[in-house]
């Protein structure tokens, strides 16, 4: 499964919190752990925008391994 | 898994024979290595397939990478430059890190790795230094190149693998800690230390908290990541002071909460693998264990298998942690 681009709507709902998920991808739940409290602390377009940015690129740079797989089947379906 | 706990003459044998290893062991014997495709950080304790956890100052642990990795390259950083760790990590493979406790380069990475650029985009692992507790003052942590035979006791070191095509490294971890039902505990500063802590919202002075609680400080606090439990352990509260000293920072921001109480560790530890039934043994390149879990769950003599491993100073999953065991798996894909 190829990682859904940025535009897609789910890693908005993500580090916003809108959507929660239990993930397998270690560094993914520790980086959502900060984004998300980063998110809530201040909901701007900017911020929102920049921590979908770090979570994409985060999935995009490991798609290969299992845990990440597991996870865009989580999430995206 | 391919860690062995080793004699010196056998580990020469191997770095003789060009195997790649990731060592720990007390610094004299590791002194006694010839350069080599190896890394090391100075530990004494260890936790063995044949004997569980142990103590010695003749043996090293040995982990053989050769047969999993195309090449190996070796990169020192300093506090600043460690900054770069995950942007610079092999793009189809794994970095390795160790750092000397107590370095300024542990309390940076301890502190900022969180925000370094490019966070957890390739997968860091390792571990930190330390010494024989017997000589906590007497002798420093150190890390050694030994392809350069560098021997450092300020900085990083990290052994950078390509893996060959087809084969990926994930990361886990194992802790046993949960998060209490107490109070939520947050900070106003990222620090290794803090006087105030704000309860339910409400501030109070941490260790004059602590007493009056009767918090027991062998049970971290735990953060929640998103569902990855991240420890928090104590190192000292002086009520006279008034100042709560920890093994890694607390976050400012991040909902903590006391531990729950692990009973029996090797019980707790068996049945949460097999809860989980995901670890092939086959599969574990690495591992390492806390020292505070050796210590506080009495962790010698005793199995933790499929892991086994240096028991350090902290542990690197990504991130420093504490009181967690954090292993590599090479997988196929």
């Amino acid at each position: 499964m190829d990682v859904p681009s940025k535009s897609n709507k789910a890693w908005q709902d993500i580090v916003t919190g809108k959507k929660t998920f239990q993930l397998k991808f270690l560094a993914a739940k520790i980086l959502l752990g900060r984004l998300t409290r980063t998110v809530k602390e201040d909901p701007s377009p900017n911020t929102i925008s920049n921590s979908v940015d770090q979570i994409y690129a985060l999935f995009s740079s490991n798609v290969n391994m299992p845990s990440v797989q597991e996870d865009m089947k989580t999430i995206f379906g | 898994m391919r860690q062995t706990i080793s004699s010196v003459s056998d580990v020469k044998t191997m770095i003789e024979a060009g195997r790649k290893l990731l060592l720990a062991g007390e610094e004299d014997v590791l002194h006694q290595l010839p350069k080599g495709d190896w890394i090391a950080g100075t530990i004494p304790y260890f936790i063995s397939k044949d004997h569980g956890g142990m103590v010695s100052r003749d043996l090293l642990c040995a982990t053989d990478i050769t047969d999993l990795v195309t090449s190996i390259e070796i990169v020192a950083y300093d506090q600043n430059s460690l900054a770069r760790v995950y942007t610079e990590g092999p793009k189809h493979g794994f970095s390795f890190i160790v750092i000397p406790a107590m370095s300024k380069t542990h309390l940076s990475f301890a502190l900022n790795a969180p925000n370094y650029k490019d966070f957890g985009i390739r997968p860091l692992i390792g571990w930190i230094a330390g010494v024989h507790l017997s000589d906590l003052g007497k002798k420093t942590p150190k890390v050694i190149n030994g392809i350069t035979g560098d021997v450092l006791e300020e900085g990083a070191l990290v052994l950078q693998a390509q893996l060959p095509e087809g084969k990926v490294a994930e990361i886990g971890i194992v802790n046993l800690f949960e998060q209490g039902a107490g109070d939520v505990l947050t900070f106003t500063t990222d620090d290794f230390s803090a006087t105030d802590v704000m309860v339910n919202g409400e501030k109070r002075n941490f260790a004059a908290y602590i007493i009056k609680n009767k918090l027991d400080t062998k049970l971290p606090l735990v953060a929640d990541y998103y569902g990855a439990l991240v420890n928090i352990s104590f190192q000292d509260v002086d009520e006279v002071e008034g100042l709560v000293k920890f093994y890694a920072p607390v976050f400012s921001g991040i909902r903590y909460k006391h531990a729950k109480p692990v009973v029996d560790y090797v019980k707790e530890f068996n049945d949460r693998l097999c809860k989980e039934c995901s670890i092939e043994s086959a599969r574990v390149a690495f591992s390492c264990n806390c020292i505070l879990n050796y210590l506080y769950s009495e962790l010698e003599g005793k199995k933790t298998d499929p892991f086994t491993g240096p028991i350090t100073f902290g542990e690197i999953a990504y991130q420093l942690l504490n009181q967690t065991l954090v292993y590599l798996e090479i997988m196929d894909v």
